[in-house]
């Protein structure tokens, strides 16, 4: 199994540990990835509306890298794969986008024609590769913990886009995945809100509450991880969780997982070697 | 061919804040018909079983936005929504839950405290003021271009009957929150060429709890009953603003800054990005996470790297604006 790999701008800075987990264990699983090292920040769901046509030349490009390359991509954050897969939405079904974008990137001998697809890391783990075929890698089962799955907004909405690998009102992939990795999934209302990471910097006291609440019940509800497969919840949920949780008067701890993180640690890497301890709550 | 019909549980959110200390719910069963909406349903209820329940409805036919309520945990119509379409949401099987929208006071019941709604809408003047002078209006024609109308036909078909209201994430953290709908109806207004307030408007827009507040979880999007791409709308308010070029928001700046990354290096200047948001006394405020963040050795690169073929990205930003 090949992919080309869109290198998210937080993945390979402040949670570098994200990554770095995933390319311990692709090789156990025989997945190789092409990391497509001239791709763009995909704009973080600002250029969308700072420049519409920008947005899409430029995630027009970053998915024409993949299609040089002749493999599907694949992005292990979810705003990035939101931002690619809205742009590819609109590339493939205007031909007159599809077209402004092309007269540009020719030049650089590219060409968008849609043929290559954007996937989440959790999709390719759960439908390309198979949980079944995972879950016979397993060789650390992770009985007895106890896992609150957090999808993460730009996995699940706008559904449209979203491949149909989920029902974003009663997703399921996340914990299919923890299951077959031997862990046990508690239930909680919030495994499919949102953690306000994208207001953090312009309205950061109602944005630490909806992470906070998250916290909080699953918390009560006696996980002892969270597990999310988006880079950017884990900032909300982890690095600000001593704000989040006395802004809804909630005490005590919760340890944030990445996806890529939980698949080590069943896969038999150390917490070490994952960079647990890199994690501002251990 | 015998109807398909049978039993179902309807678990009903009871609340009447004059009598009751705290929400209870009750559960009904009785026996539908495949076809039956949900608003049949509890309307069967309420004429046969218990006439105390309260919810507001009127037209039955998905047109006023009156009958908006929680099934099964998500906000929607009950008068367009089928009892056999619902089964496969409940949590218990034939166990469907009735509750009254999130994030507005709790009248009786299904029935909520609307007047925040109505306040908002006056807040971000929520309607055309129009060019044509008060005594000609009636006389004189101003003609909408259908391509103008494309701009905001899909805006138009809002009800305001609150679902995204009800969805929203930021709601749920502040009241005070301009709202999908808000936004939606900000937009449809701004891009209308009739209307002669948009400066008014983007002015207030602007402010805390406006524009800039929505963290893109795109609920209202998928729990519009009228399936309107609110999320184009809010980020078209933006967009406007840019097109404005009102810089005086920290939600601006933080916009600014991605775009200038990219066209820079290619990736984003992570170490700054606060700096350039909130500004440097602004970003004093961000001490602490700076410091937890060097307590576990996790720090923004200072030098990003520009990515190869960084000419062929700012080729881009030249040729599109």
């Amino acid at each position: 199994m090949k992919y080309a790999y869109y290198i998210s701008c937080i993945n390979e800075s402040l949670s570098m540990e994200a990554d770095t987990s995933m390319n311990l264990w692709k090789k156990d699983l025989g997945i190789e990835l092409v990391p497509l090292e001239s791709g763009t920040c995909c704009g973080g769901s600002n250029l969308d509306f700072t420049s519409p046509d920008q947005f899409l030349a430029i995630n027009g490009r970053n998915i024409a890298l993949a299609e040089k390359i002749g493999l599907d991509m694949i992005t292990s954050c979810n705003t990035c794969l939101l931002g690619l897969r809205h742009a590819k939405h609109i590339l493939d079904t205007q031909p007159e986008k599809k077209e402004m974008v092309n007269a540009i990137i020719r030049e650089e001998g590219l060409e968008y024609t849609g043929k290559s697809e954007v996937k989440h890391l959790l999709w390719v783990l759960v439908d390309d590769y198979g949980l079944d075929k995972l879950a016979e890698k397993v060789t650390n089962p992770l009985t007895d913990l106890s896992f609150a799955p957090f999808y993460g907004c730009h996995i699940l909405r706008p559904s449209p886009l979203m491949g149909g690998y989920d029902d974003p009102n009663r997703p399921h992939t996340l914990e299919d995945l923890v299951r077959r990795l031997g862990g046990n999934v508690v239930e909680y209302e919030s495994k499919n809100k949102c953690c306000g990471f994208h207001t953090l910097l312009v309205a950061e006291d109602e944005s630490v509450k909806l992470s906070g609440s998250a916290l909080d019940e699953a918390i009560t509800a006696g996980a002892d991880f969270i597990v999310t497969p988006c880079p950017l919840c884990h900032m909300a949920l982890d690095a600000y969780q001593k704000e989040a949780l006395a802004k809804v008067q909630s005490g005590g701890k919760m340890r944030i997982l990445h996806l890529s993180q939980i698949v080590g640690l069943a896969l038999g890497y150390s917490e070490k070697a994952l960079g647990l301890q890199k994690h501002v709550v251990v | 061919m015998t109807e398909e019909k049978k039993d179902i549980y309807f678990k009903i959110f009871r609340f009447n804040p004059e009598v009751d200390q705290h929400p209870f719910y009750d559960d009904f069963k009785i026996s539908v018909e495949k076809g039956v909406t949900i608003l049949r349903a509890i309307n069967y209820i309420k004429d046969h079983v218990d006439s105390t329940l309260t919810y507001r409805f009127y037209c039955q036919a998905g047109i006023c936005g009156s009958c908006s309520m929680r099934v099964n945990g998500v906000s929607k119509l009950a008068c367009t929504t089928q009892v056999w379409d619902e089964l496969p949401n409940c949590k218990e099987t034939d166990v469907i839950t009735i509750e009254p929208m999130n994030n507005f006071e709790i009248i009786r019941d299904m029935v909520v405290e609307y007047t925040p709604v109505i306040s908002k809408l006056e807040k971000y003047i929520s309607w055309v003021t129009p060019k044509i002078k008060q005594q000609d209006l009636g006389k004189k024609e101003h003609i909408i271009s259908e391509a103008e109308f494309k701009v905001y036909d899909a805006a138009t078909d809002c009800i305001l009957c609150g679902a995204c209201y009800s969805e929203c994430s930021m709601m749920t953290s502040s009241r005070e929150y301009i709202s999908p709908l808000g936004l939606l109806k900000a937009y449809r207004m701004v891009k209308d060429s009739r209307d002669t307030r948009s400066n008014d408007r983007m002015k207030v827009l602007n402010e805390d709890h406006g524009m800039w507040d929505c963290t893109h979880c795109y609920r209202c999007v998928e729990a519009c009953v009228k399936k309107i791409p609110i999320m184009d709308a809010i980020q078209g308010v933006r967009n406007e603003a840019f097109l404005r070029g009102m810089k005086n928001s920290e939600g601006y700046r933080h916009a600014y800054a991605f775009t200038q990354d990219i066209k820079s290096v290619g990736r984003l200047k992570e170490s700054t990005i606060a700096v350039r948001t909130k500004g440097i006394f602004g970003a004093i405020s961000m001490l602490p996470f700076a410091l937890k963040m060097l307590g576990r050795n996790r720090m923004p690169k200072v030098f990003v790297h520009t990515i190869p073929g960084i000419k062929h990205v700012k080729r881009i930003f030249q040729k599109i604006k």
